[in-house]
């Protein structure tokens, strides 16, 4: 127990209660409000607002309780769409992790 | 090559065969391979790097001479993923000018730094590199801690989430804690005795 000191015993318990605590700490999900998935529209309604606004769909996921659209936009663009499930509006979107767009209002 | 060296290489590239035949297969896109190939490559410079500061703590045994007489493969195979994720990229984006565009990006532009890191340790990792070099060629190793770090933050931002890239960072920070709190040890026993 003395061949460290017990700064660095702390540390290396801090190192690894972050590590184990990674679930917790997730905030990288985004959370749409929406209701039961019997009442979402189907994948197929996104893929279309998706495609109405140009882009190239590459995948739609369900991700929590929204629909998440991996995309080309019409410059090329790579880009990660979370749309409302019910409503099919767009509330936010990444480009590479980098937000380019927030509905005004929508905090999820 | 001996071929305990084949088997290990043979074993390296296991996860490669995976992902090539997952993609070939149509079953997964080049964007799906992001992951798989970028963590593949992060966790074999961890194991890279974890057995130094190992021997330090522990002292020398035979798990650890066994480890570290494959470090260096274990290094460049963490390159040779990290080659297979931006092969993946580009053929996910489909021209350059789209890699072009978004190189700006910070999530971007933080993995192709961590990439030219590990290019220049890899390109000298011969033993002929090694003698011809001397004393330079460890100051180009070392940039395989930035390489790192980059890496971490590259997968940190893409993410949105810190968790995934804190679990990597972990296990480094707490060895170079305990050994440089060993080494602080040793010097102050030195000391006592010479005293």
């Amino acid at each position: 127990m003395n061949r460290f000191s017990r700064n660095s015993l702390a540390l290396a318990a801090a190192a690894s209660a972050l590590a184990f605590a990674q679930p917790a700490l997730a905030d990288g999900d985004v959370t749409c409000g929406a209701g039961p998935q019997e009442n979402w529209e189907p994948e197929r309604a996104v893929s279309r607002k998706a495609w109405q606004r140009g882009w190239e769909v590459l995948e739609v996921l369900v991700q929590g309780d929204c629909y998440e659209v991996y995309a080309r936009n019409e410059q090329g663009q790579a880009i990660e769409a979370f749309f409302h499930p019910e409503t099919l509006e767009l509330l936010v979107m990444f480009r590479r992790g980098r937000e380019i767009f927030r509905k005004d209002g929508f905090t999820g | 090559m001996s071929w305990r060296r084949i088997l290990l290489w043979l074993l390296l590239a296991v996860p490669t065969a995976l992902m090539l035949r997952q993609y070939a297969s149509g079953e997964a896109l080049a964007m799906h391979m992001y992951h798989p190939s970028g963590e593949t490559a992060l966790r074999l410079m961890l194991l890279a790097m974890l057995v130094g500061p190992m021997t330090d703590i522990f002292g020398p045994n035979r798990f650890l001479r066994g480890w570290m007489a494959i470090r260096r493969n274990l290094g460049v195979a963490a390159f040779c993923y990290g080659a297979l994720h931006l092969a993946f990229y580009f053929i996910d984006m489909g021209a350059l000018a789209y890699v072009i565009d978004e190189l700006p990006l910070p999530s971007i532009w933080t993995g192709w730094l961590s990439f030219a890191f590990m290019l220049a340790a890899a390109s000298i990792s011969t033993d002929r590199a090694m003698r011809r070099l001397g004393r330079s060629w460890k100051r180009i190793q070392q940039g395989v801690y930035p390489a790192y770090l980059l890496a971490c933050i590259h997968w940190w931002l893409l993410d949105r989430d810190a968790g995934p890239a804190l679990v990597h960072l972990a296990p480094l920070l707490i060895v170079w804690t305990l050994r440089l709190d060993l080494r602080r040890i040793r010097k102050h026993r030195n000391r006592e005795q010479t005293a």
